[in-house]
């Protein structure tokens, strides 16, 4: 079975080409250029070189977030309008889960961390049990405060290996609370990649078996939506006193 | 391109710039075989305008299906298109960046050329949807809740802007008066529901013409007149009539989109006007320059109100005109939030 992921979910441009369980073809751009300058010449040149067309495949698949809200749509749009038009079965996974097979193997728990603006990590804990198809959600995704979720990982009292965007950056930050239990993979590992996303996706067929509705996974709340929510309670409280 | 090529020419047009998602099929730049709107309006009341970052995730949520809905009604599939347009700006950049992805994968999968379409060009042409015997040059008055723009449109895709707005957009001045009076949004059309029952004489607002000959407008300093005037009725107790402050501010608005068409008309002796935007369907101000126009011998075009506000159908009728030309665009194409006509 032939398909290609999509990985826009980060400023990293990541577009593969899978069979089954095997990668095939990996695309990773990781510039200043927008994603929707990148994506479909991505995606063209690595069907080139694959010499394969796009009337092969039989599936496409989405990372469809957490991460940053427009890179999700673009990634979600671009799978969507592709699908569309070939007929093809469409499936989603989230991008920590994903990340996740960037710790394949490793014996620490596995916590993808993706900058989410405002202090906050959008990130999740995973374990690999050894031979394991796929790693054991510990922690399922959330938006969390960075200094609240380090303080919860030291309390656990495990080894910790830290993938994802915001890994390098945060490394002495990360050390500081954790020290030696702290293992932080490099950025051409620990970034997203096409690899993962087909490892994912793969996984999540043989789940499904078909395709899905597919829908933007932003696990926060629009800004607006917040603040008007706060103005209902504050309206609301008011009119009981 | 062969006669065959342009004989049967089928594009499919798609707009996400704001908080309308639309899509259309157009056939040989006149059959319009269908359109599809679905609006955000509801959505974006309760916050008293449009929130870019809800806009885009209701356009993510709405695209595939509106595409979907808008072939299906035009009983064809990907297959029978000619082309794919799609809106690259002006607009929400998040919200651009919905229908630019999906139409660009949509185009590429399908074998078919995508074509970029400038939104200030696409409400021009609602105007050849309904009228193909357009005769150039021709000039447009185009007004929205983001633009008023004076422009010359020498020939297919060739425009000079005349004039434009050095602050406020009329459409952005009638949402803010609107706010103000409690009219909510969006504005215009609730101001011109409410002045029905008004009388636009009851107060005199400013015309701002700016330096004589100007073919520029200004409408921030004609807000603040209404709020001015509004506070200062506040501060001695009296409450006005709200329906004669919306006609007195419509009034003044459309007085001075009329005296600068007026002006355009004198300077470049074009015989036909046509009229662009959301605002274009305000009623006062096409009975107002219908009239004027009328004494001067010159034609007034404007659309129907349905392809005056954002819609699939005008940016399909811009997509065939690029098509003819063969006007193209690459697989690298983005959303330009700021894109100017010129
Ligand atoms: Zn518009």
């Amino acid at each position: 079975m032939k398909y290609l992921t999509i990985d826009t979910t980060t400023k990293v441009t990541a577009v593969a080409l899978g069979e089954d369980r095997r990668l095939v073809g990996e695309g990773f751009l990781n510039t200043t250029k927008t994603h929707s300058e990148r994506i479909i010449p991505m995606l063209d040149q690595l069907l080139t070189a694959a010499d394969w067309t796009l009337q092969e495949l039989d599936m496409i698949g989405v990372v469809r977030g957490p991460g940053s809200f427009t890179g999700i749509r673009i990634g979600i749009a671009t799978a969507q309008g592709l699908a569309q038009v070939l007929k093809l079965p469409l499936i989603s996974v989230v991008s920590l889960d994903a990340l996740a097979w960037a710790g394949k193997g490793r014996m620490e728990d596995v916590v993808p961390i993706l900058d989410a603006r405002k202090n906050e990590w959008y990130t999740a804990r995973y374990n690999w049990t050894r031979g394991a198809e796929k790693a054991d959600c510990l922690t399922p995704p959330q938006a969390m405060p960075i200094d609240k979720w380090l303080e919860y990982l030291k309390g656990l009292d495990r080894s910790i290996c830290f993938v994802g965007d915001a890994a390098e950056k945060a490394k002495g930050r990360i050390e500081e609370v954790l020290g030696e239990r702290a293992v932080i993979l490099p950025e051409y590992i620990s970034l997203p990649r096409g690899a993962y996303a087909v490892s994912a996706v793969w996984q999540r067929w043989q789940e499904t078996g078909e395709g899905e509705q597919v829908e933007p996974y932003y696990i926060r709340f629009s800004e607006a939506e917040v603040n008007w929510a706060k103005k209902e309670e504050a309206r609301r409280s008011e009119g009981h006193e | 391109m062969t006669e065959s090529q342009k004989s049967n020419v089928v594009i499919l047009g798609i707009e996400t710039s704001c908080d309308e998602t639309s899509a259309a099929v157009l056939l040989n730049g006149r059959d319009l075989r269908s359109h599809v709107i679905s609006s955000q309006i509801t959505t974006h009341q309760k916050y008293g305008g449009v929130v870019p970052e809800i806009a885009s995730r209701e356009h993510s949520l709405h695209f595939q299906p509106v595409v979907q809905q808008a072939l299906d009604e035009a009983k064809l599939t990907f297959r029978d298109l000619s082309a794919i347009a799609v809106t690259y700006g002006p607009g929400l950049v998040g919200s651009l960046l919905v229908g630019v992805s999906g139409a660009k994968a949509m185009a590429y999968a399908a074998g078919v050329p995508l074509i970029g379409i400038n939104h200030l060009e696409a409400h021009i042409y609602a105007n050849f949807l309904e009228h193909q015997d357009l005769k150039f040059p021709l000039l447009a008055l185009l007004v929205s809740g983001g633009h008023t723009h004076l422009i010359l449109f020498e020939a297919h895709g060739q425009y000079k802007v005349l004039g434009h707005t050095r602050d406020d957009a009329a459409g952005e001045a009638l949402d803010k008066v609107a706010r103000t009076l409690g009219l909510g949004y969006p504005g215009g059309p609730q101001i011109q529901r409410i002045a029905q029952e008004g009388n636009a004489e009851a107060f005199n607002f400013p015309r701002a013409m700016l330096e004589p000959g100007s073919l520029d407008f200004s409408f921030s300093g004609m807000k603040s007149a209404v709020l001015n005037t509004l506070n200062s009725a506040h501060m001695r107790g009296e409450t006005l009539s709200v329906p004669d402050i919306a006609a007195s501010f419509q009034q003044a608005v459309v007085d001075v989109l009329v005296r600068k068409a007026l002006l355009a008309i004198k300077e470049t002796r074009v015989k036909t006007l046509l009229l662009a935007g959301g605002v274009a369907a305000n009623r006062l101000l096409r009975e107002t320059l219908d009239q004027k126009l009328a004494e001067k011998g010159v034609c007034l075009v404007y659309p129907s109100p349905i392809f005056c506000t954002d819609n699939g159908a005008m940016i399909a009728t811009a997509g065939y005109y690029h098509y003819l030309k063969g006007d193209f665009a690459p697989w690298t194409l983005n959303a330009v939030p700021g894109l100017g006509l010129v």
